[in-house]
């Protein structure tokens, strides 16, 4: 039995960065400590994901070329229709008022007592723009840009319930614990702004969606990689401003007074890298305090490409805003932009007819302004917009308390969209059934989804990987999932 | 290799484009002469009848048809669907280490798959009959609920055989020969069973037809039973692990060592051959600070530091480290790394409501008791594992603290994530992520072992078959029965010593009614502060209205119409608005309800804790326990009993097991023999893992790097002798974890310094060899325990429900005031997994998933932003002011530099230097100047800086 001891290793730039997060900064101290920076090891030519005790939001190397530099999603909490909105079938609309024909347990979730019957699509649907893509009226705006989006409708998940639906459209996983799609993103690729956290998330000022913050965590992967929130009245970023009162002399004071104190600590206690970093921290958060502040100041957009957004108008003035805010975040480098509604607007169990609308009139214009202005900015080509929801709904209605006015969850067809970056604009992929209520052509499985979204970022999804009690944890499981190619541009 | 992989599939790839024809014309290999010796000579030393990796046996063709562990189909003309080309064809077979097939034998070997794997000697397409175990696992996931163990509907049992002959009021359920003419096909059939109101309710599925089919053919030849016993250890070798797997330096047990007899000596042995030295002592103040965080996790107080600080006598330290020893507060510092290994929560987690644990706190108190009173480590693991079968508590006359308490200790069981309480989430599926999650506890924290990697497959790099994995699951089946389940919210015992029930019965009933009269007043309350806010920001609105949207507020939004969903988002948007635009009124009814908590709360103190324990327990009647194939649910491959990974044993004895209470309650007693087995001086790992990770809090830093891995992938030991000195020591001293304290914290490695120098980081610059202590950030608990105590505000209360937590709408989680008007140590805060207090979140408390063997340490901005801004820290450093006023308000002509002393006293635990001490003159000055000549308000915004300094956050 002969044991090689670890002990001769060079003091290598892993280490180095091992305590030091916040990336550029690592590199400044590696400058004062006179330190030889060697290429990192995940930058060699076979790709291998980075180091799992070396946390740094410095931007890296892709896998290979990527079609996006940047996701914002707009997530449809809840659930959105599909054969209300996108999907149209004619067969379903003919059999409105019918007993659905099949095995009502295939369609149940609860239970099969409160199946109602066969419900048409709510609205008139048309086909739009050069590629004839089907749209409900009730999106007008976002129909004007159908040759922009790649449609899929035969997208299926692995629970009818929000909860775990959620953890799986985020984390590829049913359960709670395992980090989302933007936080394998901004650990696989790093940030372009320091001064700005990597992973924004901006929810709706009514309310948190369901499942809270865990549609943003990192996981088992180190908090760095989480989702923050940026506030957009108030205070950004939680703690950003002092939560007490003190003249702006007794700050500087304090600055002062915590510069030199640390300085001699540090004098003392030579090869301590982390004490550097965590002075520079300090630095840091001054930054990202006018930084935040900037990104989050709207008042400098010109008024016409506010209307854009719908902003000022009471319906549309919330959720323009935040699409607003993606935009300017994704200009100064943010990687990925969550954008959320409050609770789970979508999940119309009761009056679907004008809940859905009502939901799209606040969205459907600012969605579509968003799309424009990141068009006539150049920005599309390297943003990836995806829009959707965790599931989709049922053909059939259901019953709540002695009314049948909605639908309940469907996780074996649901519909969303891509758009920008990469995706093939007009195409609309896979199908569904006759009633829209499972997918009978082209499926694609929140992993493949995942794999795809991550192929558009140049990260290819089997080789980012991180060790976990001695397992390779990936987005997407275990089994290979297929990147769909025939979306890509 | 990976280049040779390429070229492979190049020439591939070439030999198919170019040559159609060419192939057609080689004659087909087939088995024995071009096939086997492939075999023979690339694969059969790890796949043969004697050595079977993946329990696969490649050296015939008999052995090759029966596949191997993953049950998938080895041979297909298909290629993709077969698994034998998978692995060979970039699959990683054979192992990188080993001898790769040529080009030309891929090639061959591709050929004869694709065409239909011939043989000389073919083999007859042998069907392999049906048995009861093809059908009883089936049975057991659709039927048993309710024709099994708890329920016998109809008089019917499923479970065996001869009981399905039996059947039940309607006869027999099982008529051999004639499927269609049996009861159990015919019910089935007719969806009569499982019947459908209960599919949700018993959380069962109908039998897939690949199911119904299987049931079928087995009744149709009659279903035949054949004797098969579980497969267990035998006193024969084992074919799925060789001794050569048991070499590996932690699967030998620990070596007793003479040539060193302290921790010195062996550090030392190294240091010297690497040209390096121990540095020098580190001074008396650094000691003091750095032995009571790290046994205690908090700093000294000021009486406390001068005490040991003028202490004259030599064995000052020594007597500091009883003296600490001796603290409560140190169970609470220790007590809060085990639950990290536990998993400790105080919620389920898994769905988004995150129920809570009532009792989880049983648990948590349990643990520092254990470690107050140094129960031995082995009893301590005895009591966890196996704490039901130790005493019949189910017989007992009364009930002992002694039962309470082991029962209590099974908390430890119980701590992963568990939804299976929720009303769409306890399917068998689920029921094996909790079980999972108790086996990555232990196998991760006791054992060091990834035993997870071996539930879907044998283990990649450890010798861990798969079926190691599904016997140690046996060893909880007679608890955590996928097939027989308790979830979250009926796994739970109500067990207590007669004098507690007393205490409930006197103390509880008039508690009860207070509580009763709060929560009306509640409700009241709630609706009065809705109604007021109404009525001000839309006075509009009818009263009518008023009351709409009180009870639209009551709905989910998904079951909301339009209109109250309006309703609902008018009143949001006023609730949303800043206090400042709030009348005074509303203000006045939410604080209101502010009391009315607070009242609740109290109340909630007085009570006496109920009876409920949160334990896990045998229940004497397991199901039997298959290997999953894949670990899937619903694919079982052989049939298993209880037993431990044989390559931590000389593979040939068997696992003993034995009924604790012969006499009395029914259990199985496999936990407490495989408790039994953890805790025998041989057994490899549980000392050498417990002694690592205590030398891991000590240091910063394991003997072994990778506290969670002892396996061939993990980090090998710095100094392999020193952990087999510790580990047999620790057995020798009784299993006690304060003895190893005194043996490490009295070394003169610990006692080290904690400056490295030029030549140290040259040769070491890790640090590896300890030529000097590693300095080390305070973790989250640490550093707002001491914030809390060096500002006079820590309640110092110990044990009981833990505090509550508020989330404000920004998403900050602070931590409610005690009645007391303090705050209690962070071991003490509520652990609900989806609202931890943002100050642990923000300094690295991890996310249990199941649990945390080492914590990351990171350094980040919104560190610095929270300690800066945050209101919390700032009111703690306006309590420090006044504490440090309040004290030196007797000392009348007490000076800028008394208070600069004194604040360096309580958060540094030593006097400032002539530069600090400059320093802080200047910068008092400007404080004052910038509060406008405010002397307190200057020291306030010195100490919150203080508070901010590096020399309070690391320990040297």
């Amino acid at each position: 039995m002969h044991i090689e001891s670890p002990l001769v290793q060079e003091f290598n730039r892993r280490d180095f960065f091992s305590r030091t997060r916040d990336g550029i900064l690592g590199m400044a101290l590696a400058h004062l400590l006179g330190q030889t920076m060697t290429a990192p090891r995940w930058a060699c030519a076979e790709p291998v994901p980075p180091p799992s005790h070396s946390p740094t939001l410095h931007p890296r190397p892709t896998h290979h070329t990527p079609r996006a530099t940047s996701v914002i999603q707009l997530f449809m909490n809840g659930g959105p229709s599909q054969m209300d909105l996108f999907d149209p079938k004619p067969v379903l609309n003919r059999m409105d008022g019918q007993p659905y024909p099949g095995n009502v347990e295939e369609i149940g979730n609860q239970g099969a007592g409160d199946i109602g019957v066969m419900m048409g699509g709510r609205y008139p649907m048309q086909q739009h723009g050069e590629s004839g893509m089907w749209m409900a009226d009730v999106l007008p705006e976002t129909a004007k840009l159908v040759d922009e989006l790649c449609l899929i409708n035969s997208l299926w998940t692995d629970h009818p319930n929000h909860d775990n639906a959620l953890y799986k459209i985020h984390s590829g996983r049913l359960f709670m614990g395992y980090p989302t799609l933007g936080a394998w993103t901004v650990y696989g690729l790093g940030s372009e702004n320091q001064n700005l956290p990597a992973y924004v998330v901006l929810n709706d000022p009514l309310g948190l969606p369901k499942n809270g913050t865990r549609n943003w965590t990192a996981g088992f992967l180190p908090p760095l990689y989480q989702g923050t929130r940026l506030r957009p009245t108030g205070s950004p970023i939680l703690n950003l401003t002092p939560q007490f009162e003190q003249p702006p002399r007794v700050d500087e004071a304090s600055r002062k007074l915590l510069d030199r104190l640390d300085q001699l600590h540090r004098q003392q206690r030579p090869f301590q890298p982390e004490l550097d970093a965590r002075i520079e921290t300090y630095g840091l958060a001054a930054r990202m305090q006018l930084s935040a502040g900037e990104a989050l100041d709207i008042t400098s957009e010109t008024r016409q490409t506010q209307e854009l957004y719908g902003i000022g108008q009471p319906t549309t003035d919330s959720y323009g805003k935040r699409c607003l805010l993606a935009r300017r975040l994704v200009e100064r480098g943010v990687r990925f932009v969550q954008v959320f509604l409050e609770e789970q607007p979508w999940d119309s169990h009761v009056d679907l007819e004008d809940n859905h609308r009502a939901i799209c009139t606040r969205t459907d214009k600012p969605t579509a302004g968003l799309l424009r202005d990141l068009k006539q900015r150049g920005l599309l080509d390297s943003t990836l917009i995806l829009w959707g929801g965790e599931f989709g709904r049922t053909p059939t209605s259901q019953k709540s308390g002695n009314i049948y006015t909605g639908r309940d969850h469907n996780m074996q067809a649901f519909t969303s969209w891509m758009a920008g970056g990469g995706v093939k604009g007009g195409l609309t992929y896979g199908s569904t059934d006759d009633f829209g209520h499972a997918v009978v052509e082209n499926p694609v499985s929140v992993h493949d989804f995942h794999a795809t979204i991550l192929h558009l970022l140049g990260l290819d999804v089997q080789h980012l990987y991180y060790l976990r009690n001695g397992l390779e944890e990936r987005l997407t499981g275990v089994m290979p999932a297929r990147v769909v190619r025939e979306l890509l541009a | 290799m990976r280049v040779d992989r390429i070229l492979t599939a190049i020439l591939l790839a070439c030999l198919t484009a170019l040559s159609p024809g060419l192939c057609a014309e080689e004659t087909t290999p087939n088995y024995e002469t071009a096939i086997a010796p492939i075999f023979a000579g690339k694969c059969v030393r790890c796949h043969s009848e004697q050595v079977r990796k993946g329990d696969l046996d490649l050296s015939s063709l008999a052995a090759i048809q029966r596949g191997g562990e993953s049950g998938e189909p080895l041979l297909h003309r298909q290629l993709d669907a077969s698994w034998l080309w998978t692995m060979l064809d970039g699959g990683g077979m054979p192992p990188a280490a080993e001898t790769q097939l040529t080009p030309d034998e891929l090639q061959t070997m591709r050929r004869w798959l694709e065409a239909g794997s011939p043989a000389q000697v073919a083999l007859s397409p042998q069907e392999k009959p049906l048995t009861q175990h093809d059908v009883l696992p089936i049975l057991l996931l659709r039927c048993t609920t309710c024709h099994g163990p708890r329920l016998q509907q109809g008089g019917v049992d499923l479970r065996t055989r001869a009981a399905m002959l039996r059947g039940g009021q309607n006869g027999p359920v099982l008529q051999p020969g004639d499927p269609e003419g049996s009861l159990l096909i015919q019910r089935m059939e007719s969806e009569a069973c499982p019947p459908r109101e209960l599919l949700l309710k018993f959380f069962v599925k109908r039998p897939t037809e690949t199911e119904m089919q299987t049931i079928r053919t087995w009744i149709a030849a009659g279903a035949p039973e054949v004797d098969t016993q579980p497969d267990i250890a035998t006193t024969k070798p084992d074919p799925l692990v060789t001794d050569e797997d048991r070499q590996h330096w932690a699967f030998q047990p620990p070596r007793q060592n003479t040539e060193h007899r302290t921790i010195d000596e062996f550090i030392e042995a190294k240091l010297i051959p690497h040209g390096l030295d121990f540095s020098p002592e580190a001074d008396r103040d650094t000691l003091i600070r750095r032995a009571y965080l790290d046994l205690l996790g908090m700093p000294p107080s000021p009486e406390e530091w001068q005490k040991w600080h003028s202490h004259a006598s030599a064995g000052w330290y020594e007597e500091m480290i009883e003296h600490l020893l001796e603290s409560p507060r140190y169970g609470e510092r220790w007590g809060r790394y085990w639950l990290d290994v536990a998993g400790y929560a105080d919620s389920e987690g898994g769905v988004s409501a995150d129920p809570l644990r009532e009792v989880a706190w049983k648990y948590r108190d349990y643990v520092i008791a254990a470690f107050n009173e140094d129960k031995p480590y082995d009893r301590f693991l005895l009591e966890q594992l196996a704490g039901d079968e130790l005493l019949d508590y189910e017989r007992a006359e009364t009930v002992s603290d002694e039962m309470v308490r082991n029962l209590i200790a099974t908390g430890f069981l119980r701590m992963g994530i568990d939804q299976t309480g929720s009303r769409t989430m306890n399917f068998v599926p689920e029921r094996l992520g909790v079980i999972g999650d108790a086996i990555n506890v232990v196998g991760s924290g006791i054992l060091g072992l990834t035993l997870e990697c071996a539930r879907c497959h044998s283990h990649k790099y450890d010798a861990i078959p798969q079926r190691d994995y599904y016997r140690f699951k046996a060893i909880f089946q007679g608890a955590l029965d996928e097939y027989d389940w308790l979830s979250f919210k009926t796994r739970v015992l109500a067990l207590a010593t007669p004098s507690h029930h007393e205490r409930i019965t006197s103390v509880n009933p008039p508690l009860v009614a207070e509580m009763k009269q709060w929560q009306k007043a509640l409700t009241q309350a709630t609706r009065n502060a809705s109604l007021a806010l109404l009525e001000h920001h839309y006075p509009e609105l009818t009263e009518q209205d008023r009351q709409e949207t009180l009870v639209a507020l009551g709905k989910a939004d998904n079951i909301r119409t339009l209109r109250q969903n309006k309703l609902v988002e008018y009143y949001l948007r006023a609730d949303l608005l800043p206090d400042a635009l709030q009348p005074e009124h509303v203000l006045e009814a939410r604080r209101d309800i502010v009391e009315i908590e607070r009242r609740i709360a109290e109340t909630q103190e007085k009570m006496e804790p109920p009876p409920t324990i949160r334990a896990l327990w045998d229940r004497g009647e397991p199901s039997p326990t298959y290997v999953l194939r894949r670990g899937e649910y619903d694919k079982p491959g052989p049939l298993v009993g209880p037993g431990v990974p044989s390559v931590l044993t000389d593979g040939r004895t068997p696992f003993a097991v034995a009924p604790p209470f012969p006499e009395g309650t029914a259990k199985t007693g496999r936990r407490l023999a495989f408790a039994r087995w953890l805790v025998v001086p041989e057994n490899p790992l549980t000392a050498r893992v417990m002694v690592n990770r205590i030398w891991y809090h000590h240091f910063g830093t394991g003997l072994v790097a990778s506290l969670e891995n002892f396996g061939v992938k993990g980090t090998p030991p710095t100094h392999p002798e020193l952990l087999d000195w510790l580990a047999v020591e620790f057995i020798r001293q009784g299993w006690s974890i304060k003895q190893m304290h005194r043996l490490i914290m009295t070394s003169r490695t610990y006692r080290q310094s904690s400056r490295a120098t030029e030549k140290s980081q040259q040769i070491d610059p890790r640090n590896l060899l300890f030529a000097r202590m590693n300095p080390r950030r305070m973790d989250a608990e640490a550093l707002r325990d001491s914030l809390l105590f060096v500002s006079g505000r820590l309640d110092p209360t110990p044990g009981g429900p833990p505090d509550g937590v508020t989330a404000d709408r920004d998403g900050l989680v602070s931590v409610n005031l005690t009645s007391r008007g303090g705050w209690r140590r962070s071991i003490y805060v509520q652990h609900r997994r989806t609202q931890m207090p943002t100050i642990l979140e923000t300094f690295d408390y991890p996310e249990m998933g199941p649990n945390c063997l080492v914590r990351s340490v990171s350094t980040v901005s919104p560190q610095s932003l929270l300690m800066k801004n945050n209101a919390h820290v700032h009111e703690l450093s306006r309590s420090l002011a006044q504490r440090i006023h309040t004290q030196l308000e007797q000392a009348e002509t007490a000076t800028s530099d008394d208070r600069i002393s004194l604040a360096f006293q309580l958060a540094l635990n030593r006097l400032p230097s002539p530069a600090e001490l400059e320093i802080s003159r200047q910068a008092l000055e400007e404080f004052r100047l910038a509060w406008n000549t405010d002397e307190h308000q200057a020291l306030i915004s010195y100490c919150h800086t203080l508070l901010n300094s590096a020399a309070f956050l690391y320990i040297d």
